[in-house]
């Protein structure tokens, strides 16, 4: 999301009329950011294509659907992937957008593990990949930090769902689902005024 | 296809077909529950097999999501890998597709961004959780933590910087770092 907010192209730059978007091009852009985004960032990769040089879809109507697949359930580029892929084809440009997102790094990744399973028990590889988890988990931390910034602009009671979920779930392992129904219950009572920015 | 398949089949549904629409703040939330799922309740994989499997999800390209595809294939073969992927996939992306249809009607309605602003705190607190869950299982030592912390400080810093150089010199330094310590 903000690798997104940074890249908004200036209005000047975007043409008032959208271009085209042929079937096999929208196919063919999703299997390439499927296949070349390493470590995360396709959200912005998406807005980039669409949006800027391609010139598919409006500004506000892409990052109006950024938001809505943030709220959602399922991973945001998936969810972004099936309102970008509908907006321009329907029901099988939706379809079409997901599978051309997930079935070619699905088989990468594997053929990735196979290749991992076959060099075996290396307790080196072990060390380098958990190192690499690590990291990826430093992206994750990163990623929680900045929506807690957004959580608590909304108002402090924020912090306490935040704490309550990471103690619930983190800490004390119990389980998800009434977790989350309960706090979801909380918090909407919570969000019901929107806060006057100061 | 045996029973023994189809039992696994159907517990791979039962466990990322619910997890599917809870997965809120994306796949990242619900890395603690699947954790806890595959590792201490079914015993699909153990625990450095989760910890393998992650790393390669995060190291290869697409998102990390495919998390659940590798979990799936660890267990139940190219088959397994398919059936824990549209698990997980095919619930929150029917939900995803009737609110893109929906959301030109009803964007700017109120309750609509009371929604969403409940939701942001339970995103957050789930992030963390899943973040916190891994690192504490992790077989990896303190010098794991400090990887984390300072990758973690790096892209909060660096917005746009491509995070692979990044994750090649992390998984560099905790083989060196356990090589000599």
């Amino acid at each position: 999301m903000a690798q997104v907010e940074q890249a908004v192209i200036p209005e000047d730059e975007l043409a008032s009329e959208l271009a085209p978007a042929p079937f096999a091009d929208v196919v063919w852009l999703f299997v390439r950011i499927g296949l070349t985004s390493f470590g995360g960032g396709l959200s912005a990769w998406l807005y980039r294509e669409v949006v800027g040089a391609r010139r598919w879809m409006k500004d506000e109507d892409f990052l109006g659907a950024l938001t809505m697949s943030q709220v959602l359930p399922g991973a945001n580029v998936i969810n972004l992937s099936i309102y970008v892929g509908h907006r321009l084809h329907g029901g099988v440009g939706a379809a079409a957008a997901l599978a051309a997102l997930l079935l070619p790094p699905m088989v990468v990744v594997i053929f990735i593990a196979m290749l991992f399973q076959h060099v075996g028990n290396v307790p080196w590889l072990h060390n380098f990949l958990e190192g690499i988890a690590a990291a990826a988990m430093g992206m994750t931390i990163a990623m929680g930090l900045r929506s807690g910034r957004r959580a608590l602009a909304n108002g402090r009671w924020s912090f306490g769902v935040i704490a309550a979920v990471f103690v619930a779930i983190g800490v004390l392992r119990w389980p998800l689902v009434p977790v989350v129904l309960v706090l979801t219950a909380i918090a909407l009572v919570f969000a019901r005024k929107k806060r006057t920015i100061e | 296809m045996n029973e023994s398949r189809i039992t696994l089949y159907l517990q791979l549904i039962g466990v990322f077909a619910p997890l599917s629409l809870l997965s809120f703040g994306g796949g990242q939330s619900i890395i603690a529950d699947i954790h806890k799922q595959s590792v201490d309740v079914f015993h699909w994989v153990t625990q450095a097999q989760f910890v393998d499997l992650f790393a390669i999800s995060r190291a290869a390209p697409g998102p990390g999501a495919l998390f659940t595809t590798l979990i799936g294939w660890h267990v139940g073969g190219w088959m397994g890998a398919l059936v824990a992927s549209l698990s997980l996939f095919v619930p929150s992306s029917i939900l995803a597709y009737a609110v893109a249809r929906m959301w030109n009607r009803h964007g700017d309605k109120p309750w609509f961004s009371q929604i969403q602003r409940a939701l942001i705190p339970l995103a957050c607190g789930l992030i963390l959780a899943g973040a916190y869950a891994v690192l504490s299982s992790s077989s990896g030592g303190i010098s794991i933590w400090v990887i984390a912390l300072v990758a973690a400080a790096l892209f909060m810093k660096f917005d746009k910087i491509n995070p692979l150089p990044t994750l090649f010199v992390a998984g560099v330094v905790q083989a060196l770092v356990r090589a000599w310590l």
